[in-house]
């Protein structure tokens, strides 16, 4: 039967791309995806856009033109990114420009739009559809803060459309992770994707949506971030990307490369298989809603896992759509104290903070203090040690952070404690440079609007 | 014994709300964590940190359990005045849960 493998060479802005470099050199897979989004990603990009109109994609693709675009031009292999950001077609300038720069000629670049929801987003509310958000239920007009951007998650099709005409790179706005992948398929098989779809058709989507989700997060899938294969006996500074040969029924063999750290088990698959799932029986997505309670997952050999049994229901009738909102600001700066007395220097630090800060015209919403080493990651839930051992610790760091509404609070407050270090309990190591003054607090609006109202666009840049 | 010594698991974020998804070491394992990993004894568990329900799936086809908790990320990644801002380290504290067989 045909097969075809495709390779998560990316899971997030930012991620190396050291595996999906050697992934290429090797000729290891036919396809690379990379997924640059995640939930929070178009609202930092939205920051570089206001800053610079011909930013607002993920930079990173200007080291991948130079480094992975052209050696997986030169071995054949398709590349397919949503790292378009809110500017896929600024971003395939800027790497047509690079590529041209190397000699680099027939390079094809697919650039999707139609994520961007913004200039509508009046009409839509217009249209008596009221954006409610998906945790609070209340409507958009509730609304009290600046509206940054606002895209909606689209699906596979203008991925295969891309591909169909050629494209050696795709950049995509907000095309929903897994859809990545299962656009590849559609593509490569020529798999059925819409209304009216048989369950054959309809188990191959979603065959093709797990094979996305297993891949878009990377070394996740290859035995990263694992508590499953803790103490994790394999190289983790050269860890292996997953590579999945998708057969043309939907069947899956997943592996890594020979000669990288990282492993691929059940057990591995297993746990990126949960990852950030809610119910396994309705995974939405905008093309098939897929249950995974019946997948059967199989090591077949060293590094090689069979997974299939993945069911398809048809698309849904609304797409989700998220809104970033401008919420004000955040400062932190970070405090230690060490043995003797440090637990409770930590606490006599704390007080005399909120003494001073009470006497000052501080603009905030919240604020905390956090314990680094006791409580600063589980906060109340943390058991707190004994109090013989809270009096020998070696050191422990306090951790300030506030919540304000203005662009002056943060400043004003993290200042005021600085004079602690001559009148506060004794030993306070201040760290200069550690903290964060008035940086800008994004939040997302998550919602859903009709399909009709999405239109995408493939368009062609050629180098 | 606690949760680590029969059960992996990783966790992650969707905007306010977290997955915590457990898995069974060996599949005989399974069992004891449907009986006894209950969303009451997980909310109770985590105390504070979350603040909204917990749904349980059970997940038969990978041994694993799959806790949905709302209200559970301080408003979110982007506002969060945690450390955690992604409860990646939610599957770390359930770990450490006490299991009594």
């Amino acid at each position: 039967m045909k097969t075809v493998k495709i390779a998560g060479g990316q899971g997030f802005y930012g991620d190396s791309p050291n595996a999906a470099v050697q992934i290429a050199k090797a000729k290891g897979a036919d396809y690379i995806v990379h997924d640059a989004l995640a939930e929070l990603t178009l609202s930092i990009l939205q920051k570089d856009k206001l800053q610079d109109a011909s930013l607002g994609y993920a930079r990173d693709i200007e080291l991948l033109a130079t480094s992975l675009y052209p050696l997986a031009y030169a071995n054949g292999i398709k590349i397919v990114s949503n790292s378009g950001g809110l500017n896929p077609v600024g971003a395939a300038k800027k790497v047509a420009a690079i590529l041209a720069g190397q000699g680099i000629k027939g390079y094809r670049i697919a650039v999707v739009t139609g994520d961007d929801m913004l200039p509508q987003l009046k009409s839509i509310q217009d249209a008596g559809i009221l954006l409610e958000n998906l945790d609070s239920g209340k409507p958009f007009s509730e609304n009290k803060y600046e509206v940054l951007q606002s895209n909606v998650y689209t699906g596979a099709k203008s991925i295969a459309d891309a591909l169909a005409q050629g494209a050696n790179l795709v950049l995509a706005g907000r095309v929903a992770d897994p859809c990545l992948t299962l656009g590849v398929l559609v593509h490569h098989f020529g798999w059925k994707i819409g209304e009216g779809l048989s369950q054959q058709d309809l188990d191959r989507l979603a065959s093709g949506i797990a094979v996305g989700h297993l891949l878009e997060c990377g070394g996740q899938a290859s035995g990263g971030n694992s508590y499953a294969e803790w103490p994790m006996n394999y190289s983790l500074s050269n860890l292996a990307y997953p590579i999945a040969e998708v057969a043309e029924d939907g069947s899956v063999v997943f592996s890594i490369l020979e000669g990288q750290g990282g492993k691929m088990s059940r057990n591995t698959l297993r746990e990126q298989l949960i990852y950030e799932i809610h119910d396994p029986a309705n995974y939405i997505t905008p093309d098939v809603i897929v249950d995974l309670t019946r997948v059967k997952i199989e090591d077949i050999g060293p590094n090689r896992v069979r997974f299939a049994g993945a069911k398809g229901k048809s698309r849904p009738g609304k797409l989700k759509l998220t809104i970033g909102l401008m919420e004000g600001y955040m400062s932190e700066q970070f405090f230690f104290f060490s043995w003797p007395y440090a637990y409770e220097k930590t606490q006599r630090f704390i007080e005399t903070a909120k003494e001073i800060w009470s006497k000052l015209p501080l603009n905030m919403e919240r604020f905390e203090f956090q314990l680094v080493g006791l409580n600063g990651i589980h906060g109340a839930a943390a058991p707190m040690p004994p109090k013989e051992i809270l009096d020998e610790l070696n050191e422990i760091g306090v951790r300030v952070v506030i919540k304000h509404n203005d662009n002056r609070t943060g400043k004003m407050a993290l200042q005021s404690l600085f004079c602690l270090g001559l009148n506060g309990p004794p030993g306070l190591i201040g760290m200069p440079g550690w903290g964060k003054q008035d940086k800008v607090v994004l939040s997302l609006w998550p919602s859903l609007i009709p399909r009709n109202w999405v239109e995408e666009k493939t368009e062609m840049v050629e180098v | 014994m606690k949760l680590i010594d029969i059960a992996s698991a990783r966790s992650g974020d969707k905007n306010n709300v977290c997955n915590i998804g457990v898995m069974a070491r060996k599949p005989e394992h399974y069992a004891i964590l449907k009986e006894k990993v209950t969303a009451e004894k997980v909310k109770a568990h985590f105390g504070e940190l979350i603040k909204g329900k917990i749904e349980r799936y059970e997940w038969d086809a990978i041994e694993s359990l799959n806790f949905v908790c709302y209200q559970a990320l301080d408003g979110g990644a982007s506002r969060s005045l945690r450390m955690d801002t992604l409860g990646k380290n939610f599957a770390s504290h359930l770990l450490r849960m006490e299991i009594e067989i």
